[in-house]
């Protein structure tokens, strides 16, 4: 190939573009499927059906949260992070991560649920380097308490 | 040199391009501690090399080594802490040094030393440097950037052949619902696979130079790297694939001193018959 082939250059280019068009189209509903669901059809999953929180919902009438194991998700452009939080009586009791999809070590989020217990709160502390799993590990239990919050009212 | 020959040598390309990344992305993401770390990286990276050249007696290239400071700092997440980054770049200059071939490093530097930096450190990559968490649209300096510098080492086929590969492969992964192509194939990691594509898999040392070669050098980086992405997903596709390119590169460059040395041998005796 000469160096100065522009032609070359350009065709090759708009091969690229092509090959890359047809692969994001080919992908948009997997990449559509990752996307959060809308805030509004989330609450009223969880509302009609916290798992385990049937049984105890009695006190219900001056309570923060509504008890029962909630399922929050959170998510960046790094992947997503799925918790399961139990909560007794406005006391998180239990925090699990169901499932890790980021595209980072597992090993980076591993304290983060027992940090969660001793604050009650999903403010945890920002790992070095691992900004993207704690904001989603943050924005996860958020998101179930936010469910269990609702599940009040 | 004077500062203007040096702006046009490969080398100087690729810093300008490097620093003019690291300035717009600072700006995007509203924070100055990347510019920090990469005062670290490249100032570790000096240390090192200079050390290293002084007790072995041998000569180094400091502006490679500024360069692979840089792009250790563009890569790494810039909430990785200092000693991480210094880490990372001490690896990447012992290794660009101790694995060597004919004195060139046979490993791109910065990719083999994040990627040793991902199993000893744990480090979060997020390719910032590549604008990997500003919109979308950013991704045309990386365009602008990346082809000067690709026209500049006359590198073209190897990273048209590489990312062509890359994106059929993702693109039979999309269609087969096989592993995750659309993350792949969307930003950070588009990014990461242009910023990779037009400055590390370009390196000139660390890659072939006759075109035949620099085809099969892409298309073995980016088989090699959709292979480790589709079964173990993860940031280090991008790197193992490029070793397995800079590999290859390398058992080219032994290939034809062991012809030559064979003709060597028998050209006495092609002498001898022809008389």
């Amino acid at each position: 190939m000469k160096k100065n082939d522009k032609k070359w250059v350009i065709l090759c280019s708009t091969a690229l573009a092509a090959v890359y068009s047809a692969g994001y189209f080919t992908t948009e509903t997997q990449a559509n499927l990752g996307q959060p669901l809308p805030q509004i059809e989330s609450n009223f999953q969880t509302n009609s059906s916290p798992v385990n929180g049937s049984k105890e919902s009695s006190n219900i009438t001056n309570s923060r949260y509504k008890d029962g194991t909630y399922t929050g998700s959170g998510m960046n452009r790094r992947g997503s992070i799925e918790v399961q939080v139990t909560i007794k009586k406005d006391v998180i009791t239990d925090v699990a991560i169901s499932h890790f999809a980021m595209h980072y070590s597992d090993r980076d989020v591993v304290g983060m649920p027992d940090e969660v217990l001793q604050k009650q709160s999903p403010q945890v502390e920002n790992v070095s380097g691992a900004t993207y799993s704690t904001e989603a590990f943050q924005n996860a239990v958020q998101d179930a308490l936010d469910q269990a919050q609702n599940a009040v009212g | 040199m004077t500062a203007k020959k040096w702006m046009k040598t490969p080398k100087g390309y690729v810093t300008i391009a490097m620093i003019a990344f690291l300035i717009i992305a600072s700006i995007g993401s509203k924070n100055i501690m990347g510019i920090i770390n990469s005062i670290i990286a490249v100032g570790v990276s000096l240390t090192v090399n200079y050390f290293y050249c002084t007790i072995t007696n041998k000569k180094g290239s400091r502006d490679g080594t500024i360069i692979t400071g840089l792009i250790i700092s563009l890569i790494l997440s810039f909430t990785t802490s200092w000693l991480v980054v210094a880490g990372t770049a001490v690896i990447a200059i012992l290794f660009k040094h101790l694995l060597v071939y004919k004195k060139k490093p046979i490993f791109n530097p910065a990719a083999f030393g994040l990627l040793l930096s991902i199993f000893i450190f744990q480090t979060g990559q997020s390719w910032w440097g590549a604008f990997g968490d500003l919109p979308a649209w950013t991704i045309i300096f990386l365009l602008i950037g990346g082809y000067i510098v690709t026209d500049r080492v006359n590198k073209f086929p190897q990273v048209f052949s590489f990312l062509g590969t890359f994106f059929i492969l993702l693109f039979l992964m999309g269609y087969f619902n096989v592993g995750n192509a659309a993350d792949a194939l969307r930003p950070p990691f588009i990014n990461a696979a242009l910023f990779f594509g037009f400055f590390m898999l370009t390196d000139p040392p660390t890659s072939p130079a006759k075109v035949k070669n620099q085809v099969i050098f892409g298309i073995l980086s980016a088989v090699s790297g959709i292979i480790v992405y589709g079964i173990f997903g993860g940031l280090t596709y991008l790197y193992i694939g490029l070793c397995i390119g800079n590999l290859y590169s390398f058992l080219q460059k032994r290939s034809p001193s062991k012809v030559s040395s064979l003709r060597q041998n028998v050209k006495p005796t092609h002498r001898g018959l022809s008389k």
